[in-house]
């Protein structure tokens, strides 16, 4: 069976009786299925699922200006119909990779970024990144089944002889503890340091900063023709914006050894959803369908910031919980319909819950690994109505 | 974290008297450390009212050996996310399981050392661990590649 | 020593970073309105060295506050935290105090509170009273 309990997308989890292979997280959604999950409501009462529906379909059949927001947890085919959706109603359509990795996956899809496979990964990485990012905790077995520890192609002789790892971050994180042999944490206040100091080395110069580790660390990438940044969040706000001294950092670097990146990201199936609206617009997110066109301002959490949305539909995500309050509040500003499995903080203040199967346990559907590779979900209960279900009756409606 | 013989030897009787079998205290400490002898089997420990207070101190001492399993590897589960890496990493599952657990799997193999189960180390087969037995050496890399101490050992 | 002199020091200044943690995420799975998720998601977590110095101690419960806005949340120790700072994971905690220009990182005021931890639905239905 599939865990989509993150962007791992882990293929060999067995369920009988127990969960077998699953990392805690993964297996809590496959032992506690039936916790905590939603229920019909309209503010905040418990309705027949049906009236539940009806009140949504009002809410989208009046709205003006829609917001279809979240879809980084749903199918692939959940997500073409809300891209459906959000264009018949000329809507805008964003999920969290605008404040999460969705730059990333836009450098990789405009191909200014070189990405690889974590399969390729396993059987050919040298030297490994682990930058701005605790996987330990947020992808447990990213490491085990990818990158620093399976035996793999050309990497056959274990982690202490043919890996060597780096992780960056700015506190001495898990993840940061198991660089130990063979390995270099580099403990940062500013990425953009470490970045200049790996740019002097290559520039023949020597850095005022971090030049043991810096020096080091190129030398150890020229060892191999494969290697590979894992990139998570702290990186991303480390960069404070600024792509183009990484693309050039990476562009230097591999001048003289190949460097690959594959974003951290969290999410299930975020790039699924930037693939696809990618394909689509040739934009990854916050697209707006009235003005043809994506920006910063059609960000979701911007959108709900200038009051530019008159209702919105949520699904698979939990914005109350994960959005900045002074955003999160101006939820109540407008009409929202929420889509979720499991009862969440924004069931609280939605107008409208409408629960759904949980994808890959009770529905199936495609997933796009973060690496970009397609998974087809194999779900072990049959449920209805799923994500796909719900978003057709609504698109139907309009 | 892990007992040692000497600290075991200080709270025994220290006479040498053999009723255990063991020509010495010190002798049946190690043994009892590597699981090889049961403290009751020092008698007069139990029987003679004046190591009352060294019995109930060394009974503390040793509690975390009933937890472990026979190779002294003991795995604190609420201390577990379940990464896998030393599942992955042992040396035994690399030989036996190429296919699975080398390869950063579940193992395939249907007695592994360990695995992940409901999402924790679960224990499946100690004895194929390199520290069990008679000509076992002194293996760490699982313990070494578990950032949150949610595995130890009780010596070394 | 030590300590009789951190009792004067009533407010401390320093940078809180948000971090995942699979035992808070595994709770969220299961319900955010629980005991588990507020358990695991309202704490505080600081190095016992940062602690020591500061004279916070572990269990202690702390009045948290940036831009005007405070959740009380529980000390934890923990050893992988920033030496200088303390970290939070990611929940409806952190978010209460942070914004979008320091969305991961962001300066906190810290002071001993009396009383229990914030919960979710405080900060919730301050949403709803808009
Ligand atoms: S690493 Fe991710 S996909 Fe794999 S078992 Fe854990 S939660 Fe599931
Ligand atoms: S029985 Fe007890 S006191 Fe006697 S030799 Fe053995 S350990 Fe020492
Ligand atoms: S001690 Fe070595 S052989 Fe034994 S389980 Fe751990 S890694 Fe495997
Ligand atoms: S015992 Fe440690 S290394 Fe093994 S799965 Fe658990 S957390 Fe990972």
């Amino acid at each position: 069976m599939i865990c989509t309990g993150c962007s791992c997308l882990c293929d060999d989890i067995v369920v009988d009786g127990g969960v077998r292979n699953a990392c805690r997280r993964g297996a809590g959604i496959f032992r506690f299925v039936n916790e905590g999950r939603a229920k019909p409501m309209i503010n905040g009462e418990v309705v027949d699922f049906e009236k539940a529906m009806d009140a949504a379909g009002d809410i989208i059949g009046n709205s003006e200006k829609l917001a279809v927001y979240g879809l980084d947890t749903t199918t692939v085919e959940a997500q073409q119909k809300a891209i459906e959706l959000a264009k018949t109603k000329e809507a805008y359509i964003d999920d969290n990779s605008s404040f999460c990795l969705g730059d990333f996956v836009e450098l990789i899809l405009k191909e200014e970024l070189p990405t690889t496979t974590l399969d390729e990964v396993r059987n050919n990485a040298y030297v490994v990144f682990y930058w701005g990012t605790d996987v330990y905790h947020s992808l447990s077995r990213h490491m085990s089944r990818f990158t620093y520890y399976p035996r793999g192609g050309k990497r056959q002789r274990g982690y202490e002889e043919d890996r060597f790892l780096v992780v960056v971050d700015v506190r001495r994180s898990h993840t940061a503890k198991l660089a130990k042999k063979n390995a270099r944490f580099i403990e940062v206040g500013d990425d953009l340091e470490l970045i200049d100091a790996i740019l002097k080395v290559l520039d023949g110069k020597a850095p005022e900063k971090f030049a043991k580790d810096a020096v080091r660390i190129v030398k150890e990438m020229q060892k191999a023709d494969f290697n590979v940044i894992i990139g998570g969040l702290g990186l991303k706000y480390g960069l404070k914006g600024d792509y183009q001294q990484f693309l050039e950092f990476v562009r230097r670097v591999n001048e003289v050894t190949n460097l690959y990146f594959i974003p951290a990201g969290c999410h299930p199936n975020m790039r699924g959803f930037n693939q696809l609206l990618f394909e689509k617009t040739g934009h990854v997110n916050r697209y707006s369908f009235r003005d043809e066109e994506a920006g910063e301002k059609f960000a979701f959490p911007k959108l709900l910031e200038d009051g530019e949305i008159d209702a919105a539909l949520i699904v698979g995500t939990d914005p109350v919980n994960s959005l900045p309050f002074d955003i999160a509040k101006k939820l109540k500003d407008i009409k929202t319909i929420l889509i979720d499995p499991r009862q969440s903080l924004t069931a609280e203040i939605a107008d409208v819950v409408l629960p759904s199967a949980i994808s890959g346990l009770e529905t199936g559907g495609t997933m796009i690994r973060i690496d970009g590779v397609k998974v087809e979900l194999a779900p072990f209960l049959e449920k209805k109505p799923d994500d796909v279900s719900i978003i057709s009756s609504l698109l139907e409606a309009v | 974290m892990p007992i040692t013989p000497m600290e075991v030897y200080k709270l025994l009787p220290k006479t040498n008297c053999r009723k255990c079998g063991e020509p010495t205290c010190m002798s049946f400490a190690f043994k009892v450390i590597n699981r090889e002898k049961n403290i009751e089997e020092c008698t007069p420990l139990f029987e003679d009212d004046r190591y009352s207070r060294q019995r109930d101190e060394l009974l503390k001492l040793l509690e975390p050996l009933k937890e472990a399993t026979e190779t002294g590897l003991i795995v604190t589960e609420d201390l577990c996310v379940g990464c896998a890496n030393c599942i992955v990493v042992c040396p035994v599952h690399a030989a036996e399981d190429p296919y699975g657990s080398a390869a950063g799997s579940g193992p395939k193999i249907e007695d592994p050392i360990f695995r992940l189960e409901d999402g924790v180390l679960k224990v499946i087969n100690m004895t194929k661990c390199r520290r069990y037995g008679k000509n076992r050496i002194l293996c760490v890399a699982c313990r070494e590649n578990c950032p949150s101490d949610a595995i130890r050992f009780l010596e070394g | 020593m030590g300590l009789k002199f951190a009792k004067f020091i009533r407010k401390i200044e320093t940078e809180v970073v948000v971090a995942r943690d699979s035992f808070q995420v595994e709770a969220a799975d299961r319900g955010k309105l629980s005991e588990e998720f507020v358990k695991k998601s309202a704490v505080l977590y600081i190095t016992e060295e940062f602690g020591k110095k500061n004279a916070l101690r572990e269990g202690e419960i702390v009045k948290v506050t940036r831009g005007g806005r405070s959740v009380n949340l529980r000390v934890v120790y923990n050893d992988t935290a920033p030496s200088e700072g303390a970290m939070m994971p990611n929940s409806i905690y952190a978010n209460y105090l942070t914004d979008f220009d320091s969305f991961k990182r962001f300066r906190v005021t810290i002071e001993i509170a009396d009383g229990n931890v914030t919960t979710p639905s405080e900060i919730i239905e301050l949403i709803k009273s808009g």
